[in-house]
């Protein structure tokens, strides 16, 4: 296998609503915000892979047919990626393997969405159709008609855990003392949707119940509109633009990938309902892949829909025991933005955890969410000489999809 | 005849418009009203059988003629853990264990608006099997609106079929075993009309000293919002068209919340006129609602019980009338 780099990044800024622009203006904006991050031109990349999540949201069966040209790519390879909330994840994973094949020099990754145009004519506003075409996400024999929602579905994953590991993400407070943490680090994200604001923990604690006892309003992660784009290229072309850019590449080191089954149960190869074993799996193939252990890993960029599991996420990835990971906070793992500055690396023993502010406070634009956190991953090492990061996207109702890759400064970064 | 029951209602429908929405850029751009809808006639095929029990009111899962396995509802009929060997129809038994704490739905998405709060969980029925999956159901309660406690993993569960089925998943829910009479609890099929959903009885409440007082102040708070509702412009809007008389239960006495003229009165005492009853062993919830708190957050968390989804309907009303207030009236 040949390896990989990430050459270029770039996103939008991350809106609630862009009326200023269609998801093809989004998406040429990223593109244009990646080429120009590399110092390219769009007659240099091979192919292109995009990551859409839902043709509902864009209002056209196959979006990126029309966008092809808009973002340059007239004439060249295409492919479209959809995992629900992972589709991010599995985009990247596919242009990654198009360049470690050696099929392409160059790869740009480009996801994004356009989610909030959606409107619900009984409430005159878009969150409950927004919600409704996500629900498409369940089988319409069984699931579907009983309401189930993607809050819900992820709940469900949630309380499954705290039956099995009470006293852990349960602590209202625990959860209000990180949504304050990534919030201040949200602040820092120049295009990140809620920058200017702050939220407290008293905050969290007083806002509204969304689903008892684990998700309150300010627990749970936006819909945004806004695009992101990463730019994949072999070594003999990474060298090349390293050349033009003096930015170092950052390489892939290890990808990992696990869809659970969609029926619930007991055994076999069910679901359990106590655990995200998609994340568990999907995480250990990267580190075996990558050669690395968690503990190696200081920038983790994880695709928090909602707090409670975001813990559960990284008690699965091995960052913190299961059913203790409640130390993020207790035992000070998670490190605060106030200390690191604008470029310190964490101290050993700490993780900078979702500097971007994550999917609560940098945006959610589903197809292009994972491609966000890569941008941050990458800036992040960049700014403050990490040498290792881990990206995770998560997907589909009850979190059955689930993603990790591993990337690398070169030589280990400065320090 | 009566009207045949539609699949979308008038409401999903918008005006043929393009109208002007302001950038944040800023400027004036455009959005043209439209929509992305289909209608099936979706074949249930291999399911069809599964849906076909439910309608003559039994439960059938599918079993691995060689891991034993249990499938329910019957997915499929080959195991995809024995190489698709042939799986074989059996009728489950119409009871089950939660197989994980369920969470309550509070905010819909637009297809299920009206019908919070409503829970939904995973049923393990095939108990017996040593591997199978769950079954998910809507989860009932004879006991008023769902709400924590009821709900949680382990919890004895019986299946209750709807008495007109048409094919279904929602002809089916379970209810807590403990709230099915002794005498029902073995029937196959129990029918929902042979239970009681209509008039849930009214939690017991103690009456205490401290809840005496905790009343006194909550009533106190109560009134001075009361008094602030006519100089709050948005308060009376919030209140326009809205006509109820709201029994409460506390711990440390009674009272009636009227609502009518866009004005809200409390009475001492449950008026036997009240449309519906509210109890709340602690009556300091309504000392937080009046604080920008919510009566809302308080039927999530099971501190004030409703008996019904109408009565959850008036609470995001209630909801409001302390921030309207505060904004209006200095």
């Amino acid at each position: 296998m040949n390896r990989v780099a990430i050459v270029g990044a770039g996103i939008t800024d991350c809106r609630s609503r862009w009326v200023e622009a269609t998801y093809w203006d989004l998406f040429q904006q990223a593109t244009r915000s990646c080429l120009e991050d590399a110092k390219m031109n769009a007659s240099e990349v091979d192919s292109v892979v995009y990551g859409i999540y839902n043709d509902i949201f864009e209002h056209q069966a196959i979006p990126e047919s029309s966008l092809t040209g808009i973002i340059g790519m007239a004439c060249k390879p295409g492919t479209r990626v959809t995992s629900g909330g992972a589709t991010g994840f599995y985009a990247m994973r596919t242009a990654i393997m198009e360049v470690a094949s050696g099929m392409s020099e160059c790869v740009l990754c480009i996801g994004g969405e356009k989610a909030t145009d959606c409107y619900d004519p009984q409430s005159k506003t878009a969150t409950p159709m927004v919600i409704d075409t996500i629900a498409k996400s369940w089988d319409p024999f069984f699931e579907y008609p009983l309401g189930a929602t993607a809050s819900d579905s992820y709940m469900q994953m949630c309380m499954g855990y705290n039956d099995t590991y009470p006293g852990d993400i349960d602590d209202t407070v625990v959860r209000a003392r990180i949504i304050e943490m990534l919030c201040r680090q949200g602040n820092k994200n120049p295009f990140g949707q809620r920058r200017d604001e702050t939220v407290t923990v008293e905050q969290v604690l007083a806002s509204r119940w969304i689903i008892a006892p684990f998700l309150r309003l300010l627990e749970a992660c936006m819909y945004t509109e806004g695009a992101a784009g990463v730019i994949f290229a072999s070594e003999k072309k990474a060298r090349e633009i390293e050349e033009r850019t003096g930015v170092p590449p950052i390489w892939i080191k290890g990808v990992g990938a696990a869809n659970e089954s969609y029926q619930t149960g007991r055994g076999g190869s069910y679901k359990p309902l106590s655990s995200i074993v998609s994340d568990r799996v999907a995480a250990e193939r990267a580190y075996a892949m990558a050669g690395v252990r968690p503990s190696d890993i200081q920038l983790v960029e994880l695709h928090d829909a909602f707090i409670a599991q975001f813990m559960i996420t990284m008690g699965e990835m091995g960052f913190v025991p299961l059913g203790k990971t409640r130390k993020l906070v207790d035992d000070g793992i998670m490190a605060d933005i106030r200390e690191l500055g604008d470029d310190k690396a964490p101290k050993k023993g700490q993780l900078l955890l979702n500097p971007s502010g994550g999917l609560i406070f940098g945006g959610h634009f589903v197809g292009g969410s994972n491609m966000f956190s890569m941008w941050s991953a990458r800036r992040e090492m960049l700014r403050r000489q990490i040498p290792l990061a881990l990206i995770h996207g998560t997907g589909a109702i009850n979190a059955v999809f689930g993603g990790a890759i591993v990337v690398e400064m070169e030589d280990g970064g400065a320090r | 005849m009566s009207e045949r029951k539609m699949i979308l209602g008038n409401v999903w429908n918008l005006p043929n418009e393009v109208s002007e929405v302001r950038g944040k850029d800023p400027g004036t751009y455009l959005q043209f009203n439209t929509h992305m809808v289909t209608f099936y006639q979706q074949t249930y095929g291999e399911l069809s059988r599964f849906f076909l029990g439910l309608r003559d009111g039994r439960l059938i899962g599918s079993q691995c003629t060689n891991c034993k396995q249990v499938m329910v509802p019957a997915a499929t009929w080959h195991c995809p853990e024995c190489n698709f060997a042939e799986m074989h129809e059996i009728d489950l038994p119409h009871r089950g264990v939660l197989a994980g704490t369920a969470p309550i739905t509070i905010f819909p998405s637009a297809s299920f608006i009206g019908q919070a709060p409503f829970c939904r969980g995973y049923v393990d029925v095939a108990t017996d099997a040593k591997v199978a999956s769950f079954l998910p159901a809507r989860l009932r309660t004879t006991t008023g609106l769902p709400r924590p406690g009821i709900f949680v993993k382990g919890v004895e569960l019986k299946l209750v079929f709807e008495d007109n089925r048409i094919g279904r998943i929602t002809d089916i829910f379970f209810v807590p075993m403990s709230e099915v009479p002794a005498a029902l609890r073995d029937k196959e099929p129990l029918l929902a009309s042979a239970l009681n959903f209509e008039t849930p009885p009214m939690p017991e409440v103690e009456r205490t000293a401290a809840a005496k007082t905790s009343l006194g102040e909550a009533l106190s708070a109560v009134r001075k919002l009361a008094e602030k509702i006519p100089r709050s412009p948005r308060a009376q809007k919030d209140l326009s068209g809205q006509t109820h008389a709201i029994g409460v239960r506390t711990g440390g006495g009674d009272f009636t919340l009227h609502v009518a003229a866009s004005k809200i009165r409390v009475e001492d005492g449950l008026t036997p006129k009240a449309d519906f009853t509210l109890v709340a062993a602690d009556p300091s919830v309504f000392t937080r609602w009046v604080a920008d708190g919510s009566l809302t957050d308080a039927a999530v968390e099971g501190s004030l019980w409703l008996p019904h989804k109408e009565a959850f309907g008036v609470l995001p009303i209630l909801d409001r009338l302390p921030r309207s207030v505060r904004r209006d009236v200095k």
